[in-house]
């Protein structure tokens, strides 16, 4: 039912190792296609140990042996979705996010979607996280086989050695670890997915997957995994449901904090020569925009269309286009930043702009299938 | 700040109240600085955001939208879209650290040739006090 929480596991026990938590997941995916509720799946499939790709299958086969450790993954689904099949996507809570705004700008149904989110305390950049590995511990990184994250600590596991484990605070003060728009997301849960999935609750003895049923579609998925019996599964304890909230809010706490160090120390400061130097590295590549998953406007884009030939301006109209049309669509993924040449620290800052439109309007994009703020009237105007 | 330097505004006006609000202000020869340059549109809903942006990267000291009181757009509703977009331009300024008096929405009728011209002097004192934009280009205005 809509709202209930259980703790669930493949039945089939390679799933259930090889799964982030229980194989609740890669089961529920697996007896997805085999009901026919959906045609294909789209994951994320792991490269190695640092690295994965989007990857869009529709054999069953595929989907168990691609699991992989959402860490890995700083990537986001959306742009990657097809459109006019049913189609079951992995979703941390910025995908699941991307995915409903997406919808609303039309480029595909949200009715053909079905997001298994997964509780997300942030993905690793790959590079950084190589480099990390031999610069924290002077170890070659090819003999790590896995990495977690666990009770603030950074594990690195080894098939052949002692596993290497560094707090995540110390290995980001010495800038590792997580990517900079994960560490201030204070979105953990999906809860605008289907369902919502991750370890958090879990008694640390037992291997499962708390699962919280969200929405008509993750139910659907749900039954389907228990038609085809490839799931066991229990009621969450009362407990364990404290548990699963009581780390989601102690994340959100953290995420604020780090919100105040790295932009909120721009309330004080002059902002506006801030944004003039800042954007004056920029070398209009357009990647920012090519990799955003809440923009859709494509070759026809306002920002490129009147961006361009305007040199003598302090901050380019591209720029300026751009952050004031995120406004109100700003998820916060972290794409821009990833891919800017010239490092801008681009999320933050349509992060600041966003988060000023969230309290003039009290919306929160990504959430609902609501109305674009901009593109509605002004109500109850005197 | 030189002593002759004068803002430059540029204003958005509604082809159906404030274009001949401003005309009429003309008529009874209202007193008013000659900051503004106006642009006639055919419905301050037309105004999109971007113009006022690119308006600002351009070196006008101030952008003045005016359009028709709530309740008597010409086109039904469309001033209420007018106020959303500019209730997210101020918020946009303010977080871009431009000075919010920059930027201004009023709502002007056919008639109101003096709350017109009381306007733009206003506006006018107010960024005469701000000095120039510090958006302006180097080179200054084109």
């Amino acid at each position: 039912m809509t709202g209930q929480s259980y703790l669930a596991w493949a039945k089939d026990p390679e799933i259930r190792k090889r799964g982030g938590s229980g194989g609740f997941v890669t089961a529920a995916l697996i007896a997805g296609l085999k009901e026919g509720i959906i045609d294909e799946v789209l994951l994320v499939r792991r490269i190695d140990q640092f690295e994965s790709v989007p990857y869009l299958t529709h054999d069953p086969e595929e989907v168990k042996s691609a699991s992989s450790p959402q860490l890995a993954a700083p990537l986001n689904l959306s742009s990657y979705i097809p459109r006019g099949v049913k189609v079951a996507v992995t979703t941390k809570p910025c995908d699941a996010r991307a995915i409903i705004e997406r919808a609303k700008r039309g480029r595909f149904e949200l009715e053909d979607v079905y997001m298994v989110g997964l509780n997300c305390g942030g993905t690793m950049p790959p590079v950084s996280t190589v480099e990390s590995v031999r610069n924290l511990f002077g170890v070659d990184p090819d003999t790590v086989t896995g990495i977690e994250i666990e009770g603030g600590e950074l594990i690195f596991k080894r098939d052949r050695g002692e596993d290497l484990t560094i707090s995540i605070d110390e290995a980001e003060k010495k800038g590792y670890g997580r990517r900079e728009s994960c560490k201030y997301c204070n979105t953990n849960i999906p809860e605008m997915a289907d369902l919502a999935c991750g370890n958090w609750g879990v008694p640390s003895d037992q291997r499962a997957t708390f699962v919280e049923i969200l929405s008509a579609k993750g139910e659907e998925l749900f039954e389907a995994a228990k038609k085809t019996s490839m799931i066991e599964f229990e009621d969450a304890t009362q407990e364990e449901l404290e548990k699963r909230l009581k780390i989601d809010r102690r994340m959100r706490e953290l995420a604020n904090r780090r919100w105040d160090e790295v932009a909120g120390v721009l309330d004080e400061r002059d902002r506006l020569a801030y944004y003039i130097n800042e954007f004056s590295r920029c070398i209009h590549c357009e990647s920012c925009k090519i990799v955003c998953p809440v923009c859709v406007c494509e070759a026809d884009a306002k920002c490129l269309d009147m961006g361009q030939g305007n040199n003598h301006y302090r901050i380019s109209l591209y720029n300026m286009i751009r952050l004031f049309h995120l406004m109100d669509s700003c998820i916060g993924c972290g794409q821009c930043e990833d891919v800017c040449p010239v490092d801008i620290p681009l999320t933050m800052i349509h992060q600041r702009f966003e988060r000023r439109m969230e309290e003039m309007i009290g919306y929160r994009p990504g959430f609902d299938l609501q109305k674009p703020p901009l593109q509605k009237p002004e109500e109850g105007m005197k | 700040m030189n002593e002759g330097w004068q803002p430059k505004i540029l204003a958005f006006c509604c082809n159906w109240c404030s274009y001949a609000g401003a005309d009429l202000a003309g008529v009874e020869r209202r007193q008013m600085p000659p900051t503004t340059r106006i642009i006639r549109v055919m419905c301050s809903g037309t105004v999109d955001p971007a113009w006022v942006l690119e308006a600002f990267l351009e070196g006008v000291d101030g952008v003045l939208i005016t359009g028709c009181h709530p309740g008597e757009c010409h086109y039904l509703n469309a001033n209420y879209y007018t106020f959303r977009r500019y209730r997210f331009l101020d918020a946009f300024v303010k977080e871009l650290g431009l000075e919010p008096a920059r930027l201004r929405l009023e709502w002007i009728s056919a008639t109101e040739g003096v709350k017109f011209a009381e306007v733009v002097r206003d506006m006018t004192d107010k960024i005469r006090a701000l000095g120039p934009s510090p958006l302006r280009p180097e080179e200054g205005v084109r």
